[in-house]
């Protein structure tokens, strides 16, 4: 019974896997450009940076996902909804490539997910910058380093380096909120477990399935973290 | 937003905000009061974890460990369905109901964080405060409850509130059983009717704002709290969880 739902189980650890790397590196990607401007002492600047971290952070992310799959579309009218978000040629291509049945709602649950963890992100990465110390500041203006030496060269890494540790637990729980990717029937792990349910009723020996995997997830992940920190370390010195 | 939006927000606000009237509690309340539970439920738990996984007899300290990794390593989703189906199931007699297995899912997984915020809470406490504690003449248990305990309790205030409010923000999949909390409420109130199809974004993006209003108020709260305590900053940042 556990063999036959094999591939569809193998399917939705792949989908979890895919969801976990791509909400991960756009989260990265809009987070760390968000700590910057919650850092900035340009007024603007840090309201923007304020606002999208007190948004994102404090909405929930299963709201966001909903909002993003469910409520956004149905405040079209119904063909403008079809053509807008469920029917065009973008969505078709996207579903061709992964082979998704409604391809708008894996984009919705990774847009949730994404804006939710780039403000944790956000957060930790202007905290590891508050970390460093204020001389390294100072020596990089007496050298004369321009902006962007001074972002690449200090804030990036040692920034990165102070938060690190935050940074991967956040990480691991956005891989776990990739689950929520579900109430959008997006056909991930979690989805694929609640369609081996459905199809067997043996829920509680895939319930234990499931268990299994979410650890064995979350294990590989920290220990990938880690060797990754200490690429990072090395690669400083 | 036209007016008819306007009216059906206001309609359905109370029931967003207490439940469904004549019901039970319901809406923002239950998931408040569900969260309050499970957060004072799973703080004692890891009165228990936290200190065991830091220091304890070996076969204790395994027993800790492997307690906090499994319920921090599901997603509460998925804790949510395994404390239904296999704790509450008929198999083993329980038969809970979905609010009882809520509860239960919620404080688990609230305790296990908590446990991990206390082990890293006690490994800060300074020797220096020991020492003078015994110097006076404490007991040992004096020293661990006055002292140690309460010193890493106190270190470790913003990263017990961050949890709180995460908690309470996770607490939202519960609409999974249908415990008739805030995201329930929600759902039940747009029901399935097309007619309401043009509701769905005002009354989400309401909740999302309930939800945030709350969190940020916690947390504001929470940093007043801080800088009464006057508390580490670097700490906070490395074991908000």
């Amino acid at each position: 019974m556990i063999t036959e739902a094999l591939p569809l189980l193998a399917r939705g650890l792949a989908m979890t896997l895919a969801l976990t790397l791509v909400t991960s590196a756009l989260a990265l990607a809009w987070g760390l450009p968000i700590g910057l401007l919650r850092l900035s002492r340009v007024r603007w600047q840090n309201w923007i940076g304020t606002a999208y971290v007190e948004t994102f952070r404090n909405v929930p992310a299963l709201v966001l996902v909903i909002i993003g799959g469910f409520a956004l579309p149905n405040a079209f009218p119904h063909a403008a909804r079809r053509a807008l978000f469920f029917d065009n040629s973008s969505v078709a291509w996207i579903g061709q490539i992964t082979g998704l049945p409604v391809p708008y709602y894996a984009i919705a649950a990774v847009l949730g997910l994404s804006l939710n963890t780039s403000a944790y992100l956000a957060e930790l990465f202007r905290a590891g910058v508050g970390a460093i110390a204020r001389e390294h500041f100072e020596a990089a203006r007496s050298l004369g380093a321009t902006p962007g030496a001074v972002f690449w060269g200090l804030l990036l890494p040692q920034g990165l380096a102070a938060a690190y540790p935050a940074i991967a637990t956040r990480l691991i729980h956005n891989m776990k909120n990739t689950a929520l990717a579900s109430f959008l029937t997006v056909p991930e792990f979690f989805k694929a477990i609640q369609t081996a349910i459905g199809e067997s009723f043996r829920a509680v020996e895939f319930l234990i399935v499931a268990a299994g995997g979410y650890l064995l997830l979350a294990a590989l992940m920290s220990s990938a973290l880690s060797v990754a920190e200490g690429w990072l370390k090395g690669g400083r010195r | 937003m036209t007016r008819a939006t306007l009216d059906f927000l206001w309609s359905v606000l109370p029931s967003l905000l207490i439940g469904f009237p004549g019901g039970r509690p319901g809406g923002l309340a239950l998931t408040l009061i569900l969260s309050l539970a499970a957060i004072g439920l799973g703080f004692v738990i890891a009165l228990g974890v936290g200190p065991g996984r830091a220091a304890g007899p070996w076969p204790v300290r395994a027993a800790c460990a492997l307690y906090v990794e499994f319920f921090r390593g599901l997603p509460l989703l998925l804790l949510l369905f395994v404390v239904h189906v296999i704790l509450g199931g008929r198999r083993l007699g329980l038969d809970l109901s979905p609010r009882a297995s809520a509860l239960i899912a919620l404080t688990l997984y609230a305790s296990a964080y908590q446990a991990e915020i206390l082990r890293a809470g006690l490994a800060v406490v300074p020797d220096q405060l020991v020492e003078s504690a015994r110097l006076v003449g404490g007991r040992a248990w004096q020293i661990y409850l006055h002292v140690r305990l309460s010193y890493a309790v106190q270190v470790m205030l913003p990263a017990f509130a961050g949890q709180a409010i995460t908690l309470f923000k996770d607490s939202a999949v519960l609409v999974a059983l249908g415990v008739g909390e805030l995201m329930t409420v929600t759902r039940s109130a747009l029901g399935s009717d097309v007619r309401n199809a043009a509701y769905w974004l005002p009354t989400y993006l309401l909740v999302g704002g309930l939800y945030a209003l709350v969190a940020f108020a916690i947390s504001r709260l929470a940093g007043r709290l801080e800088r009464r305590q006057r508390s580490g900053d670097l700490l906070y940042s490395l074991t908000n969880y």
